[in-house]
């Protein structure tokens, strides 16, 4: 007998009651502290803060832990709570050259001005797991320069003077607000910036990583990267000059890129600009590079690769969008799914009373399986179907938190469970 | 978590969740949808607390013009219970305090994910549809550049021309859900994956359609009364699914039928998709 | 403001907040906007939104006011035509609303008119071809708070005589058959110009008229014919 399931709401409640028990793990070992992920796994909270587009070290503690340590729900829950904040006040632009700066490195000048400061990094370590971090021991206090590192000044700067590379001017153009007004493509370069900022790190990294095989090839130099403590400060009224609330720590990196020239423009090495909250090289680096890559148009370049297509690049790098629209597959399709099976059983019916190929009565009774490999075909006129009759993941919670139902699609169980 | 700590989660927040100046951005782009029917008003999406792609676009509408006195209900592939539809009902009753239903005529606001309920909505019914992908044409073109200039240019015959390959190919329009409609003879709409057996309840509707796709920050919308027509073929017209036997449940002859598997023997039977529907049809026949 | 002089009250201004604000600003202003979407969903049909404590004599109905009141914030831009700019009405707005005063009336999202400014209509934009909702939303004030009968619907006559008024055939999205709205023979331009949107549609003019409480909605979708006097009389 078939007995429709009422009681989602349960079954939801004890998948998350079942995931917060996964989350706190063997009850023998001491539940991790929020300051503890904070201090001891800082580059994934930097990660979280400069793709959530927040900076808040311990939220973004706090939600890695919720998350149990998924980067990509970590982003998404700092997100979520960022959109609630009121908005008090917009910075002044950020001054990058007057970081107090704990590494920078330029890979075009052996020397710069201010220095090579390798600062802390994994860069030259030797990729050997060290079995000393297994056992709890005294860490060493870094080694430092007496005195503590001015600002200096940018690489690039100095390129500047000979014109060899190009100027960027503020035009003094309020920028757009990607988090304010849904993007309206083609979008300008500041635009681009903000959601490249945003952007998935993984997919930045792929992305720029093309360039570098020839999808895009833009000859990039690594002119200079830097981290460290930057000051924000606001206009406030009343006040002569901007007011500083605070200092956060953020990673920049210019890349020197080849630029033929034209008719008009003298040759000139062109930028690809990377910026993002916290100790994130990578991301910024990889920004750079698509960054670069995306001026292919307003540059005369011809725009043949992926990384080169802005509206490609930009539409599918917020992995909060990106992650939210795969895992909705997971969410019932039984109504676009069963228009699907419709058609197909009724296109098969025709088949093969077309071509003899069988009785419609055989083809209706064909196997699953046999429709799951004949669904690709109209499926690909169709890409928004799910042909999937896999479970949710909520539904195995389900099963086993509350055994009495069964663990079919969460809607309707099936006589067994009755 | 456990589920105590839940209502605590919601608290600080304003009714409805959005703020009202969010409200405002959102009501604002709603009138220009209903003055421009079927044109996709862009409009600042926000982030919700809900992933996208799971309903944040009709949640964000729903919040949008939701007041104290409404009565909500939420359906995903045409049932009150799917776990969806249970966890945005559940989020604004905590969000709004808001009476929630299951009965379609007793609802001032629907939220909908895939079906068109089977009772004809009434006048000052509000139907608000969750959307994934907005643009009809996005499957043709992939550039929202593009495809943004075919619709001011009218330029839909990309369309017709997809839906005649399928007719060359199969015999028929091989799209059964999503079929795209064409609104007061000018915007070729995207209907949101409701099955094509739903489209004709879009025309001449007593209720307002709302549709908003929260990830691509799209709203539109279908005032009352308008006429909505499926793109079709004078050789070829626009049918809807039918089957073969009735609804097991109720016997609707009428209703969109889900596919339910009993056994693993090929057994199955069909049963209406609109709960609500077939309850109130069982409990009459009771 | 060469128009004031028609209005009984002198002008004299009024501060911010002389003008009323919202009774709650969550859930007034949420009722407003549903009686707007209404209107507009259903153009033609009349929908009353009373605002408490008007100041007596000014230029601006009610409707209009609470039209102003749930719709603009920071983000939006208003555009006044003279005859309305009294009152210290430009100032209550900004204090109740942020909204931007702005002078050209295509850069305004909202344009407070009357029907002697649509006499000669004011510069306002109908959007782009691809971006129709980019355009100006007019609101009307037929008649100021105060002006009307209460019980003789939507606006027909003012307090002091019945003025001549004209009927318009209304049809299109929204409307099952046809409605028919009687206005103000003053009127007769604005209802010219909202009747040449059909021809430009999705370009166009999206007009919430108020007059006193009332309001209708006339968005650039529907389509306006003159009801000819042989029809009147049928």
């Amino acid at each position: 007998m078939y007995v429709a399931v009422k009681g989602g709401e349960q079954a939801i409640a004890n998948a998350h009651r079942w995931m917060a028990d996964r989350r706190r793990g063997d009850r023998n070992q001491p539940e991790i502290d929020v300051e503890q992920v904070r201090e001891q796994l800082g580059l994934a909270v930097d990660r979280v803060m400069a793709e959530a587009s927040l900076h808040d070290p311990g939220l973004a503690a706090l939600a890695l832990k919720q998350a149990s340590g998924d980067l990509t729900e970590a982003v998404f829950l700092l997100r979520a709570y960022r959109t609630t904040l009121p908005r008090l006040a917009d910075s002044v632009p950020l001054r990058t050259a007057d970081m107090r700066v704990e590494r920078r490195i330029s890979a075009t000048f052996k020397d710069v001005p201010g220095g090579q400061v390798l600062g802390p990094t994994y860069d030259y370590t030797h990729r050997l797991l060290d079995f000393m971090l297994l056992a709890e021991g005294e860490c060493p206090a870094p080694a430092r320069a007496e005195v503590a590192l001015e600002a200096c000044p940018q690489v690039l700067d100095s390129l500047d003077a000979e014109g060899l590379i190009e100027q960027e001017v503020d035009d003094g153009a309020m920028p757009y607000d990607i988090t304010r007004d849904p993007p309206d493509f083609p979008v300008d370069r500041a635009t681009r910036l903000q959601m490249l900022a945003r952007g998935d790190e993984g997919y930045l990294l792929a992305l720029g990583y093309s360039t570098q095989r020839g999808y895009g090839r833009n000859h990039p130099f690594s002119g200079e990267i830097r981290q460290g403590a930057v000051e924000v400060e606001i206009e406030v009224e009343g006040f002569d000059g901007p007011l500083c609330i605070g200092e956060i720590i953020i990673s920049e990196c210019q890349m020197i890129n080849q630029f033929g020239g034209s008719r008009e423009k003298a040759p000139q090495f062109t930028r690809g600009y990377g910026l993002a909250f916290g100790r994130n090289e990578r991301k910024t680096m990889a920004m750079a590079l698509v960054d670069r890559s995306l001026r292919a148009e307003e540059l005369g370049e011809p725009v043949e690769s992926p990384a080169q297509q802005p509206e490609f690049v930009l539409a599918h790098a917020d992995n909060v969008e990106a992650s939210g629209f795969v895992s909705h597959l997971k969410l019932p399709h039984y109504v676009d799914f069963q228009s699907e099976l419709e058609l197909l059983r009724r296109l098969r019916r025709e088949h093969a009373a077309r071509d003899g190929g069988g009785t419609a009565d055989e083809v209706e009774s064909a196997r699953a399986h046999e429709m799951d490999a004949g669904l690709k075909d109209t499926t690909a006129s169709a890409p928004l179907s799910a042909p999937s009759s896999e479970l949710p993941s909520e539904s195995s919670s389900e099963s086993s938190s509350a055994p009495s139902s069964a663990p079919s699609a969460p809607r309707r169980s099936q006589e067994t469970s009755a | 978590m456990n589920t105590s700590g839940q209502d605590s989660q919601y608290s600080g927040y304003n009714f409805a969740y959005l703020d009202e100046q969010t409200k405002r951005m959102i009501r604002r782009a709603l009138l220009k949808a209903v003055a421009i029917p079927g044109y996709q008003v862009p409009f600042g999406g926000r982030e919700m607390p809900m992933p996208y792609g799971w309903g944040t676009g009709g949640m964000q509408l729903t919040a949008s013009i939701l007041g104290a006195n409404d009565v909500l209900k939420v359906i995903d592939q045409g049932a009150d219970d799917t776990t969806n539809a249970v966890s945005i009902r559940t989020f604004f009753e905590r969000v709004a305090h808001v009476e929630t239903t299951t009965r379609t005529e007793a609802a001032s606001v629907i939220q909908t994910r895939h079906r068109i309920p089977e009772k004809a909505l009434s006048k000052g019914q509000i139907l608000v549809y969750q959307v994934p992908i907005p643009e009809p044409l996005r499957f043709i073109e992939p550039s929202e550049e593009e495809t943004r200039v075919m619709h001011a240019l009218e330029e839909y015959g990309v369309m017709h021309v997809k839906l005649y390959e399928d007719i060359a190919r199969h015999g028929h329009i091989a799209t059964t859900y999503a079929y795209p409609v064409k609104v007061d003879e000018r915007y070729v709409m995207d209907p949101s994956p409701i099955p094509k057996f739903d489209n004709p309840k879009l025309n001449m509707s007593d209720a307002l359609m709302l549709f908003g796709a929260g990830r691509e920050k799209r709203l539109y919308a279908i005032p009352p009364y308008t006429r909505v027509k499926s793109l079709d073929f004078e050789d070829h017209p626009f049918e809807i699914q039918a089957w073969d036997t009735p609804c097991e449940l109720c016997g609707a002859t009428d209703s969109f039928l889900d596919e339910v598997i009993t056994d693993d023997q090929g057994g199955r039977m069909f049963v209406c998709s609109d709960t609500d529907y077939c309850q109130n049809r069982r409990e009459e026949v009771a | 403001m060469p128009h004031a002089a028609q209005h009984d009250v002198a002008t004299r201004e009024l501060r911010p907040h002389d003008w009323p604000a919202l009774d709650d600003a969550v859930h007034h202003s949420q009722r407003l906007f549903r009686q707007l979407l209404s209107a507009m969903s259903e153009p033609g049909t009349v929908h009353d939104i009373p605002v408490s404590s008007m100041p007596q004599g000014v230029a601006l109905s009610s409707a209009a006011w609470g039209t102003l009141l749930a719709l603009c914030d920071l983000e939006s831009r208003l555009w006044i035509a003279d005859e309305l700019n009294r009152d210290g009405l430009a100032a209550a707005i900004s204090f109740h609303t942020g909204a931007r005063i702005v002078t050209c009336a295509d850069e305004a999202d909202f344009a407070l008119v009357t029907p002697h400014s649509c006499q000669r209509m004011p510069n306002v934009s109908e959007g782009s071809d691809t971006y129709p909702d980019r355009s100006t939303t007019l609101i009307v004030v037929l008649a100021a708070t105060g002006t009307l009968k209460s019980a003789e619907g939507f606006p027909h006559a003012p307090a002091h005589g019945p003025l001549p008024t004209r009927d318009w055939r209304l049809s299109g999205p929204g409307i099952r058959d046809s409605r028919v709205v009687a206005l103000d023979v003053k009127a007769e331009a604005l209802m010219q110009r909202l009747a040449c949107n059909r021809a430009h549609f999705p370009l166009g003019l999206d007009a919430i008229l108020t007059a006193d409480t009332h309001l209708i909605a006339i968005p650039r979708s529907t389509q306006i014919d003159v009801v000819t006097a042989t029809e009147e009389h049928a």
